[in-house]
């Protein structure tokens, strides 16, 4: 796979990641998305891909 | 993935113009973000004239982005303690908090996130990794876990390598050693003066330190890996090879050891560096200067231009690990108020050491004496003699190693050598610069 589309399924992978921690009510299933979320941010600084600095910030 | 010679390839060996690009990006988007947080920053770069908006080139950066020191940050601290406007996030966010010794002020306190501490470990696995440290590998910390961060992002690193560790906090050396023996680690992760001390104390146990299973010493915390004569001893002493890795308490490990074991590189996924003369302007690459971090991943506490008082020299030279991050021969140099100058000739202590140890019977057991006439800095070395040296023979072994100095240096350095076990021992960092020059004759950018 290429850099680029390992970026577009990061970015893809880490909307859909958002979408189920802000619809799940369950405490442990809401962590696990949020450090998901984080892993999905810290790969994609790690292929170049930098839009801000925290997930929680960050606008997809 | 086993064979994969870099932790990320990616970025490990992308070209300087590349890599300069993706700092820009990156340093754009941490200065709006520290603006935007943090009311030290927003002070800092109003006081500047300088908006986020405003740095649109590394031109922009380096020129309008002031530095800051520790004292600011101490300052924002103590207006309300113990973090105060130098803050970026909320505190409910942190995982864990550092603070520095205090020993030369107040202490520094160091939030840290849980993304930060996550980023702290893979900043060391760039390190473990390309040394050739990898899941299987077990590492053993001969460290007290406390509030000083020392070892503590190591611990993060070994757990986002998916390696072992084996804890050896609140023990004695002996009982570490008895561990050591006991778990059979692969790995030794200490400062050199203490990697060094514990050999000696396996030595007085009767512990032959090649039979155990450690094959890799892993130092930080001081200068030591990167000089080839403290490296060798430490290998010798244990029969495994020695690997350092640079990092700054308040920034966190910002420099991995090159495998080649002659110096660090920058950590450039997760840092930025300049190194500045005594004016604050960039040196050219080849020549020595304070070294300068930016952090990336401080989201508590951001850094930007971050003066550390570290001497470095830096290079973008191609090395033959095979990345193009850029690389900083010998590691730390010495520290900006460590800088001697005598009759117009820079001498940084880690070259002094690297150059007792040419004389065999000198030991690794040193101090360096700084002191001013009424005219120059002079310098004077005390050393240990190895045991097997004769006593009746030190005043001839300080000529020698004085002469080594003269001849490498250029200039005059007294040589006293000493007994074995005449100098303080230290299970942490060594204490071995001591300035008795006046204050206004120490050396500051």
């Amino acid at each position: 796979m290429t850099r680029e589309e390992t970026i577009a399924h990061l970015v893809d992978l880490q909307r859909r990641v958002r979408a189920l921690r802000e619809a799940s009510e369950f405490p442990a299933i809401e962590r696990t998305m949020q450090l998901l979320e984080m892993y999905c941010h810290m790969a994609r600084w790690e292929l170049g891909d930098c839009v801000e600095m925290i997930p929680e910030v960050e606008s997809l | 993935m086993e064979g994969q010679r870099f932790w990320n390839p990616y970025t490990q060996t992308l070209p300087r113009t590349e890599l300069d690009a993706l700092h820009l990006r990156k340093l754009q988007a941490l200065i709006a973000y520290a603006y935007a947080r943090s009311p030290m920053y927003r002070k800092l770069l109003d006081r500047h004239r300088v908006k986020p908006e405003q740095i649109r080139t590394m031109g922009d950066f380096v020129e309008r982005v002031p530095f800051i020191d520790k004292k600011e940050i101490l300052d924002a601290q103590a207006e309300n303690p113990p973090f105060g406007e130098a803050l970026a996030i909320d505190p409910e966010f942190f995982l864990q908090r550092f603070a520095t010794s205090g020993s030369t002020g107040a202490p520094l306190h160091i939030p840290l996130t849980y993304y930060s501490s996550v980023l702290w470990g893979e900043s060391w696995v760039y390190f473990y990794w390309d040394i050739g440290l990898r899941p299987r590998h077990s590492f053993y910390f001969a460290f007290n876990w406390g509030i000083f961060a020392a070892f503590w992002s190591a611990y993060m690193g070994v757990r986002r390598l998916g390696g072992t560790v084996v804890s050896g906090g609140g023990l004695d050396s002996k009982a570490r050693i008895q561990q050591i023996l006991h778990y059979k680690p692969d790995v030794l992760v200490a400062t050199p003066t203490y990697a060094l001390y514990l050999g000696e104390v396996a030595r007085e146990m009767g512990v032959d330190l090649h039979k155990t299973s450690i094959s890799f010493v892993v130092v930080a915390g001081e200068p030591g890996g990167s000089i080839p004569s403290t490296r060798q001893a430490m290998e010798g002493l244990w029969g495994a090879k020695a690997y350092e890795l640079y990092g700054i308490a308040e920034l966190g490990p910002t420099n991995p050891g090159c495998p080649l074991q002659a110096g660090v590189h920058l950590c450039e996924d997760w840092y930025h560096a300049l190194v500045v003369d005594e004016a604050g302007h960039v040196v050219p690459y080849g020549e020595v200067g304070e070294h300068i971090v930016t952090s990336y991943i401080q989201h508590g506490q951001p850094l930007i231009k971050y003066r550390t008082h570290d001497l470095v020299r830096w290079t973008d030279a191609p090395c033959g690990c095979g990345t193009t991050w850029l690389y900083y021969p010998g590691g730390v140099l010495g520290r900006t108020d460590h800088m001697i100058i005598v009759k117009g000739t820079n001498i940084y202590p880690s070259a002094v050491e690297a150059l007792l140890h040419r004389v065999p019977e000198l030991s690794e057991h040193y101090e360096i004496h700084v002191g001013r006439d009424e005219a120059n800095d002079f310098v004077t070395v005390k050393v240990e003699a190895r045991p097997e040296a004769r006593a009746l023979d030190y005043a001839g072994i300080g000529n020698r190693a004085a002469h080594v100095l003269r001849s490498t240096i250029g200039v005059g350095i007294g040589v006293e050598v000493q007994a074995p076990g005449a100098l303080p021992r230290y299970e942490l960092k060594a204490k071995r610069f001591f300035d008795h020059r006046p204050p206004a004759h120490r050396w500051q950018l």
